[in-house]
């Protein structure tokens, strides 16, 4: 054949495969493009069915509808992958011929070698040598510069020296914590071990308390936290930006027995976050299992202190995102500490739910949390066969397993800022939506129960900041203006109701028989927890009170802003037994 | 031709994007439990023992027939139909894997990690070419790696780069076989197969990324020959430094040279060198002597620098490992928060490390540690690799023939036949056309 004419054949077999290439890929890619709408993990119809899924498991419909949804994009996409293989098999063929028609085309064209004499060989060759070490020299440079920015361009937030990871991991063994029972429920029932007592309902089944001074003992911190005790220890905190402490009195005599300062906890900043004046930075309740007691400070500061003010642990949660200032409190379950950690204005920002070993800090579990910045603290009952963790933050009530931390229910029920903590009383959680409504909810549920499992709703009077009490039967609630009100756990219908004339910012309390009202400006109110209003007794503490009352053993203690208050029947000598 | 570069450019940008067309599209798992099986896409399923000493025997048998094809048959054909077979069995079949060019990266791997027993088959696949390559050079390059033979027959119309640029580049490979051996060691992946431009075409898959750099390999493949085996294959380095001690070297002719040049332009990969006879001007010698002693001298310099620069560089690369960027998320999310959605491989994962963030830290700081010692070594190594560099472009070289470089020969025969002396042994001109020398 002639090889021009050949030569030509060859050029335009090379086009039309070049072509063949293009339109098949051309193909491939409007139909990648195409699909790009129906990728499941992207998908807005799928997603959304999920998430109403997640507030729904037990939604069996919706279920069929979303694996509907999914087979439908899979065979979708197993039909364009088809698609696909062909074409790139197609593509791949194409670019053969044309690789070797041009190929071909190219060798047609080749011209012969025609080799001339060389002038002055070795000088060229020292020369190229020469070049050769200066280009190699400007690659050298280049490597070097570019290891020296990946170096610098360093994003790393781990720890750079030793120590700082030393604080990070622990010491050696650390994790190695031995096994320690945990106290009984009869342990916990008899003291007070959190706040609002040990199941958070603010209620105390011992009777004979009485109103009259044992002892006061100086405050030397600003804190809104409640006092906790367990035996002969009373706890509270308090602190500044400067300094945040635990303070440990004697039950009997109220003597200070030893103060320990939270300070340098792995990865807490120096200059501590700033907190209203009015939050203060202690008014999380601490909390304690009788081995140690466990503290929490809005800066973010967690720690657990022995009983003889040694420290076991510390962590650093924050910065926290709360524009009021953290103030939920610690819980304990068992040998575990719980710690609700919402976050953020009006969406979440970080909020969650974290269990930890209290003997070692060790997380157990954390899930994440839907919601904003919240000050209710969560509460840990025992009901349907199941150990919840009961939780409020607006505007979800969620409740979680307390093994796991799985989600078990949730009801969008709430809504603004979030304060009053759950009670459980006559098988309901009863919450407070401030301002709005008192509810009750069978926590018997499972998926979204928003419409399912309100038993009853109360709309008058309620709560802004102080958490409802209950004597079983009964539900009393205190509004910041003094109003009180009692109402019926079973139904919440109102029985009575009566208006202290006092601002009241802790949350009531149930000694025995009276519910415990304790004012701002230091009137404590014992009224008859009873259906019929009985106010039976009256009288004035020389301080200013938004911390909640604590009861153990015949005690009442009241934490001030500067004092700390021991009440007994007697003035001196606690009543004996129950 | 500009216009014939241009349709060939975009030919290739969308033909790779058309591969990554299919290769991007990744389906989860469905959330039910279904007993649904989540296909492999990207990687091989494990393959039968036997089958896989199966492969070992077609490979050892593709090595020997390579050179037997290039020491006895001297055959460019004979290479040709072994690369097809290489590129079709190694490549489009067995989809690049086991593949020598990795294969240093599971031996690593297994040094460093007790848990992990290298294969058998792996050793072979990883030693047996480097063994050949001292007695026979580099004849796996020339007819039995799949990802040489793609590039190879891709190659239209080759062009010479310039001596200067290939001795500069020619120390990438190295560079990049310590990093790959470097996150193999540390268990962070095997990057230097996580980065083969070929292997997602072999299998038809892959990210958009790496398939656009196979894309701009194979379309500088047709005028650059073999330029990822010239500037970046790793294991292509291992063979060079082998071939240098090889017992048996590529000749463009049996014979006795002429000197007629005609081989000088035959070969695409710029390996072919003149002749250089002993002797250097006297003029020259001085200073030819001093620059050796001044870079002999700065060779421990350029390896202490090198580690130096290198150790700088621990914390930013131990972050490509998987349990340190946890440990790096994690301690993130402590400070500043990120809410990501729900059942997310991110809210996952935090969710693992908030089980036992101390673990998690532990295992971060024990990987930083050995990541700042091989980073330091690392830098070490690329200040050693370029000082000998410069060392060897400072030596002389002394050349009677005409001859293929011993390190940069891939021993694809091209050359043969480009030689009148071999043409006429083989009978296919008469003696007395040899050309005479110039």
């Amino acid at each position: 054949m002639n090889t021009a004419l050949l030569h030509r054949a060859l050029l335009l077999t090379a086009w039309i495969a070049g072509l063949f290439c293009l339109l098949v890929c051309g193909i491939m890619l409007y139909e990648h493009f195409e699909a790009a709408t129906r990728d499941p993990w992207k998908s807005p119809q799928l997603l959304a069915l999920k998430e109403k899924l997640a507030a729904e498991p037990g939604d069996v419909p919706l279920q069929k509808e979303i694996r509907q949804l999914d087979q439908t994009f899979r065979q979708q996409f197993r039909h364009r992958l088809s698609l696909d293989k062909t074409g790139a098999w197609l593509a791949l063929g194409g670019m053969v011929v044309l690789v070797l028609a041009a190929g071909k085309a190219a060798a047609l064209r080749t011209t012969l070698p025609l080799p001339q004499p060389k002038i002055a060989a070795a000088e060229q060759t020292a020369k190229r040598a020469s070049r050769a070490r200066w280009s190699l020299a400007g690659v050298g440079l280049a490597v070097a510069g570019s290891l020296v920015m990946v170096g610098l361009d360093n994003t790393s937030v781990l720890p750079a020296n030793q120590a700082a990871w030393q604080k990070l991991t622990g010491p050696a063994g650390a994790e190695e914590t031995p096994a320690e029972t945990a106290p009984t429920p009869s342990e916990f029932q008899a003291n007070w071990p959190r706040f609002r007592g040990w199941d958070g309902s603010g209620a105390s089944a011992q009777t004979n308390y009485g109103t009259n001074l044992a002892w006061r003992s100086a405050i030397p911190a600003p804190g809104h936290s409640s006092p906790v005790v367990w035996g002969e220890r009373v706890f509270i905190s308090g602190g500044t930006a400067a300094r945040r402490e635990v303070f440990c009195y004697a039950v009997s005599s109220g003597a200070l027995l030893w103060r320990r300062a939270v300070e340098n906890v792995p990865g807490s900043p120096p200059k501590v976050a700033e907190v209203p004046d009015d939050t203060t930075y202690a008014a999380p309740t601490l909390a304690t299992d009788g081995r140690r007691v466990y503290v929490f400070f809005a800066n973010g500061d967690l720690a657990a202190l022995a009983f003889d003010g040694s420290v076991v642990w510390t962590k650093y949660l924050g910065p926290l995102k709360n524009m009021y200032g953290y103030a939920a409190s610690l819980a304990v379950w068992g040998n575990n500490l719980l710690l609700q950690l919402d976050q953020g204005g009006t969406t979440a920002e970080g909020s969650r739910l974290i269990s930890l070993q209290g003997a070692s800090g060790r997380v157990l579990w954390e899930r994440s949390r839907p919601v904003p910045a919240s000050w209710a603290t969560p509460i840990v009952i025992e009901t349907a066969g199941k150990t919840q963790i009961i939780t409020l933050a607006n505007p979800w009530v969620i409740a979680y397993t307390q093994a796991d931390g799985a989600e078990l229910w949730r009801a969008q029920l709430l809504e603004g800022e979030v304060v009053p903590s759950p009670i459980f009383a006559g098988g309901y959680v009863i919450l407070a939506n401030p301002g709005s409504a008192l509810l009750a909810l069978r926590p018997d549920g499972s998926g979204d129960v928003s419409k399912t499992q309100v038993a009853w709703t109360s709309e008058n009077d309620v709560p802004d900041i102080t958490s409802p009490v209950s004597r079983g039967d009964l539900v009393f609630t205190v509004t910041s203006i003094g109003t009180v009100k009692c109402a019926g756990a079973g139904d919440g219908k109102k029985i009575w109701g009566t208006n202290l004339d006092t601002e009241v910012n802790a949350s009531p309390g149930i000694a025995g028989d009276r519910l415990v009202i304790l004012g701002e400006k230091g009137v404590v109110v014992m009224l008859g927890a009873a259906r019929q209003f009985q106010e039976m007794g009256r009288s004035q503490l020389p301080d200013k009170f938004l911390a909640s009352p604590a009861f153990a053993n015949g005690r009442i203690f009241l934490r001030g802003a500067t004092n700390l208050f021991c009440l007994t029947p007697d003035g001196g000598k606690p009543a004996k037994g129950p | 031709m500009l216009r014939r570069l241009k349709f060939a450019g975009a030919l290739g940008v969308m033909l790779l994007l058309a591969l990554a067309v299919s290769a991007e599209q990744r389906f989860p798992p469905p959330d039910f439990e279904s007993g649904y099986r989540l296909p492999s896409a990207s990687t091989p399923a494990a393959r039968l023992l036997w089958l896989q000493y199966a492969d070992t025997g077609v490979f050892l048998a593709a090595l020997g027939t390579a050179a037997w094809m290039i020491y006895k048959k001297r055959s460019r054909r004979g290479i040709f139909w072994l690369s097809l077979f290489s590129l079709a069995y190694f490549g489009f079949y067995r989809k690049g894997c086991i593949c020598p060019i990795g294969s240093p990266q599971n031996v690593v791997y297994g040094l460093f990690n007790p848990d992990y027993a290298v294969p058998v088959t792996v050793l072979i696949f990883c030693f047996a070419p480097i063994v050949a390559a001292l007695f026979a050079g580099r004849i796996f390059c020339a007819g039995v790696c799949p990802q040489g033979a793609l590039q190879d027959f891709m190659l239209i119309k080759p062009v010479t780069v310039p001596p200067w640029l290939e001795e500069a580049l020619s120390v990438v490979p190295y560079i990049f076989l310590g990093a790959g051996l470097i996150y193999a060691g540390t268990g962070t992946g095997f990057v230097i197969c996580r980065y083969d431009p070929f292997v997602p075409f072999f299998r038809l898959s892959g990210g958009s990324f790496i398939l656009t750099v196979g894309a701009v390999f194979l379309l500088a493949g047709m005028f650059v020959g073999r330029p990822y085996c010239r500037f970046l294959c790793p294991y292509g380095g291992l063979l060079r430094l082998a071939s240098l001690a090889s017992k048996w070297r590529v000749r463009v002719t049996p014979d006795v040279c002429t000197q007629c040049r005609l081989c000088e332009q035959t070969c695409p990969f710029g390996a072919m060198r003149e002749a250089a006879p002993a002797g250097t001007s006297p003029n020259t010698l001085g200073a030819a002597r001093r620059r050796l002693g001044w870079l002999l001298a700065l060779l421990p310099a350029l390896v202490v620098a090198g580690g130096w620069a290198g150790s700088k560089l621990g914390p930013a690369a131990a972050q490509l490992h998987p349990a340190v960027a946890l440990a790096e998320r994690y301690a993130r999310q402590q400070t500043d928060p990120v809410q990501y959605g729900l059942m997310t491989p991110e809210a996952l994962s935090l969710q693992r490390a908030a089980a036992n963030p101390e673990a998690v830290f532990t295992a971060a700081s024990d990987l930083r540690h050995r990541f700042d010692l091989a980073c330091c070594l690392f830098g070490g190594w690329i200040g050693l690799v370029i000082g000998v560099k410069l060392l060897a472009l400072s030596v002389p070289a002394i050349r009677t023939d005409y001859e293929p470089d011993r390190g940069a020969c891939v021993a694809c025969a091209r050359c043969f036949t480009a030689c009148p002396n071999e043409r006429v042994r083989l009978g296919w001109m008469p003696a007395a056309d040899k050309p005479a020398p110039l």
